[in-house]
């Protein structure tokens, strides 16, 4: 934890410390917890608890899980939604809605049966709630406002306070003017750990939140009225090369979980191993009926987890497999130039648009090996280089890196995996093969295709829009 | 300085001798007009150079035509400016030669005026029924000859008012072949750009034939493509139809044809000039409007000329005549005698006329209006002087805060519109038929800089020419605009 830079909550502001006042005075505890912060979006080391019971500790993939305080009973957390900025990949800052200085907010860690209260302190220009995404609670901790409270005025700071009453897999975000704020990146993950520590346990955790913005290259907010057209897909506000591998050790027992606040399904897909499906939002599934899949779909609003044993090592992809999802920012009205050359007019075109260069002819995949001048504040389309070259990826994608003897905490990246010799697919040198004869593709024609046009007030046509031979036409006569 | 009476005359008519040298001594005091050296273009040429500084010649012999033929020649070897446009069109612009030809007849009518009348002899015979009378007639018009002063000062500042009104013609030509040829040199840089537009429109529409035939694009929007291409095309050709017309009217100021057609303009217009910071433009219009000038002057002509018709109000015309008369009679007697009778007479009579029904009240009222008439156009103009400098000036500020504007403002930001849509190229973001759209766009906002600036010029040459004369007429020229789009993307 080291960007952890712990700040007093009496001290930051005067407005706050009046709801702070307000707050006691009902409650009538000590003080407000302090509200800790986070600069930094890189993997923070998971939490270890130091008091409580004792549980296997997530870790937040480019995130952090927030501290709290035991007060008797109580587990006390304290988020602040407030703006922050968001590195979403190197070069590229977002001026995002989170909790604690990064979007998303601090996972939330506790155990089932804990007693939580968690103080929300409301440091954005707009009303806002926390809802608290799959748990079961009094209908007045749900967070809609409105509906089951008044909502959190800009700069005050109400109580939830609820007892975790099952273990698993939650998020929680706004549900107040909730399309602006989850469009700013407001939402967080919300882990309720086993009372038994060893009840289905792993080694290593992983948890992130999918989400997607769509921030024009060259501006920093995300345009919150957007409704597919997205062009930055993320991993906890992250996109690669931005987002962090999951580093595991060999023969470890690794879960992966992930929930989905964007306005699409993802199916996440993951190289090299087949995994079962753990668990979902709705709980834990029987190890009995847990199937096996490579790849598992997350629609809206979705939390699923799976699990493995990561005995292949190896650098291996993980990613959503909505190819468009492994881009980032890109022109989705740029017309395909496959086949269609143009090097021959590149010096006109100079002449109008200086510094023009010719590219797609050939398909985009050169896209990740070039590097020219991008607008200010963006992202490659495709990016991030590896051993053997330019991965051409982003988006939501990342590397899953299994490695011999890693120490139990060790979670920083390995570096390119050291691949056996004689287990890389290699060019072909030996003598030349002959190649079966190909057969000509057969090139349809107009005649012999049985094409019509089946309209009830016309005679049938054929596909030269002529009546077609013996077609009852009132005075229509056929060529043929 | 002719001799006012013959010798002649003199023998015969003794009594008018008087008047005759009163006459005579007169005409010396006025100072008989001549020819001048330079035929009066002395004043335009003076003009052409304090406010021009350029040359004005009158070509009136082959050496003179020689030398203007050279300077004319060694100026259109460069590319013109806009100054070298006016020294030709002021060396060269047969017109000028004409107003120069009509300072001349105006000179010669001036000369004309100054001389004291020609003795007129006139014999007349009459025959009556028996008698023959031979009249020798002399008449002298001794009230011309004793006007004559007033008329040689009237017709000499006649001629000083054909001066100026040639002045003007200078300054006239110099203004309007400068304005022509700012509106030259701009369609020539307006057509450039189009060419510019087009040859880009033509590589996007090779692109789009091509992805038509790979099967990238579909006809409709490979019509609408090759739709903005055409109308592109359509705008060139108005572009250059432009260039070939305002540079025929140019070479029509500057009076050439032949070889010499074959000059070249700059391509682009010269740097926006420095705005004057005038305060009294209105004093320094009225105090150096050559058209104000004439106004006064021909204000004071008429003033002589109305107290010419007040001193002669009761006297139209006083004739003298001198008259020696001989007659022969015959007459037949009654006892069938020829009686033969000569008598030789010498007269002299005065003719005077006696204005009974006329004291000349309707002369003096029409001398009053017309008098009035032209002091009031006199003030009028005096109105409209001060207005056409105010105009003038603020005019040549508004167009030159436009093109300041276009400099400043629109170019630069069509310039980073330019390198942002090329670093969005780069990332895929955009299409290239939007970077050469924006190119386009680039291109069209710099022919209305073009424009812009070619209308400051001209604004510029309408105020200098609001102050001191020979400009009307000036006015901008938008003529082609930035009418394919500005920028607009192809639809897709
Ligand atoms: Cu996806």
């Amino acid at each position: 934890m080291t960007d952890l830079s712990r700040r007093g909550f009496i001290g930051t502001s005067g407005l706050v410390l009046a709801g702070a006042t307000a707050v006691s005075g009902r409650t009538a505890f000590a003080a407000v917890p302090e509200a800790p912060t986070m600069a930094s979006a890189a993997t923070q080391a998971p939490l270890v608890p130091t008091s409580g019971p004792d549980y296997q500790p997530v870790a937040t993939l480019n995130g952090w899980t927030l501290p709290w305080r035991m007060n008797g009973d109580w587990k006390e957390f304290h988020l602040v939604a407030e703006p922050v900025e968001r590195e979403i990949a190197p070069g590229m800052i977002a001026y995002l809605w989170g909790y604690n200085g990064q979007s998303p907010g601090p996972t939330i860690e506790a155990v089932e049966g804990d007693k939580v209260r968690i103080y929300v302190t409301n440091k954005l220009p707009e009303n806002t709630t926390i809802h608290w995404h799959g748990q079961r609670l009094p209908n007045g901790m749900d967070g809609v406002g409105g509906l089951n409270q008044p909502h959190i005025p800009s700069g005050k700071t109400f109580v939830y306070e609820f007892q975790l009453r099952r273990s698993g897999t939650y998020m929680y975000h706004p549900h107040s003017d909730e399309m602006v704020q989850m469009a700013m990146g407001m939402m967080g993950m919300f882990i309720v750990h086993p009372k038994d520590p060893a009840f289905r346990r792993v080694d290593r955790d992983f948890v992130f939140l999918l989400n997607a913005f769509d921030i024009e290259p060259g501006s920093y907010v995300p345009k919150v009225n957007t409704m597919l057209d997205f062009n930055l897909w993320c991993w906890n506000s992250r996109a690669f090369p931005g987002i962090d591998p999951f580093v595991v050790g060999r023969n470890d027992k690794v879960r992966i979980r992930f929930g989905n606040l964007t306005m699409t399904n993802h199916p996440v897909h993951m190289h090299g191993y087949e995994f079962k499906v753990s668990c979902t939002d709705g709980g834990w599934v029987d190890p009995a009926s847990a199937w096996d899949e490579v790849s598992i779909d997350c629609a809206v609003g979705q939390m699923r987890a799976f699990d493995f044993v990561a005995d292949e090592p190896g650098d291996w992809a993980i990613h959503c497999h909505k190819s468009h999802h492994t881009m980032n920012a890109m022109g989705h009205s740029v017309k395909t130039y496959i086949g269609v050359t143009k090097k021959d007019l590149v010096s006109r075109i100079r002449k109008a648009a200086p510094g023009y260069m010719a590219m797609g002819t050939n398909g985009m995949g050169e896209m990740g090996s070039m590097e020219m001048e991008l607008p200010k504040n963006t992202l490659p389309m495709m990016t991030g280089y590896a051993q053997f070259g330019p991965v051409e990826m982003g988006g939501m994608f990342s590397v899953v890196k299994v490695r011999e003897g890693l120490a139990k905490n060790d979670y920083a990246d390995p570096g390119h995996y050291k691949h056996p010799e004689g287990t890389v697919a290699y060019e072909y040198k030996g003598a030349k093969l002959t190649e079966a004869p190909r057969v000509e593709p057969a090139k349809a024609k107009p005649e012999q295709a049985t094409w019509q046009v089946k309209d009830p007030r016309k005679p049938r046509l054929g596909a030269d829009g002529k009546p077609l031979p013996g077609a009852k036409a009132g005075g229509a006569h056929s060529n043929h | 300085m002719r001799p006012a009476l013959s010798p002649a005359y003199r023998s015969h008519v003794v009594d008018i001798r008087r008047f005759a040298l009163l006459a005579a001594v007169s005409v010396i005091l006025g100072g008989c007009a001549s020819f001048s050296a330079d035929g009066g273009v002395g004043t335009a040429q003076a003009v052409a150079y304090a406010e021009l500084n350029k040359d004005v010649v009158k070509i009136g012999d082959d050496a003179t035509a020689l030398g203007a033929r050279a300077r004319v020649d060694q100026l259109l070897k460069k590319p013109l400016t806009a100054d070298s446009a006016v020294q030709i069109a002021l060396l060269n612009n047969r017109g000028l030669q004409a107003a120069f030809n009509e300072l001349g007849i105006a000179e010669a009518q001036m000369v004309i005026a100054s001389l004291p009348p020609n003795p007129r002899l006139s014999i007349s015979s009459r025959t009556g029924t028996l008698s023959l009378e031979i009249e020798r007639q002399i008449v002298g018009s001794i009230f011309a000859l004793a006007t004559l002063p007033a008329r040689a000062d009237v017709a000499r500042d006649r001629f000083r008012s054909a001066q100026l009104r040639a002045a003007e013609a200078v300054l006239k030509l110099a203004a309007d072949t400068r304005r022509q040829y700012f509106r030259a040199v701009a369609a020539n840089a307006q057509a450039t750009f189009y060419q510019e537009a087009k040859a880009s429109s033509d590589a996007a529409t090779q692109l789009f034939k091509r992805l038509g035939e790979s099967g990238g694009i579909n006809k409709l929007n490979q019509a609408r493509e090759f739709a903005f291409d055409a109308e592109l095309g359509a705008q060139l050709a108005q572009a250059r139809l432009q260039r070939g017309q305002e540079r025929e009217r140019l070479i029509r100021q500057l009076g050439l044809w032949g070889d010499d057609l074959k000059f070249s303009l700059p391509g682009s217009l010269p740097p926006l000039p420095r705005l004057p910071g005038i305060k009294a433009v209105e004093a320094e219009a009225l105090r150096k409007r050559i058209d104000v000038q004439i106004a006064r002057r021909d204000l004071d002509l008429l003033a002589k000329t109305l107290g010419l018709t007040q001193a002669t109000r009761f006297v139209n015309d006083v004739d003298l005549l001198g008259r020696r008369i001989y007659d022969r009679k015959l007459t037949v007697l009654a006892d069938g005698d020829i009686e033969r009778e000569a008598t030789r007479t010498r007269l002299v009579e005065l003719e005077i006329e006696i204005p009974i029904y006329d004291f000349g009240q309707s002369k003096v009222a029409l001398a009053e209006q017309t008098y009035m008439q032209a002091a009031n156009k006199l003030a009028e103009k005096a109105v409209n002087v001060r207005s056409e400098a105010r105009e003038a000036y603020t005019t040549y500020r508004a167009s030159h805060d436009i093109a300041r504007h276009y400099i400043a403002n629109v170019l630069p930001l069509r310039k980073i519109i330019q390198d942002e849509a090329l670093l969005q190229y780069n990332g895929m973001l955009i299409d290239v038929t939007q970077l050469i759209a924006d190119a386009r766009g680039r291109i069209l906002s710099n022919v209305a800089g073009i424009n812009a600036r070619r209308d400051v010029w001209i604004a510029h040459t309408d105020f200098k020419h609001a102050l001191i004369g020979g400009g009307s007429g000036g006015g901008g020229g938008s003529a082609v605009v930035a009418a394919a789009g500005g920028g607009d993307a192809p639809a897709h």
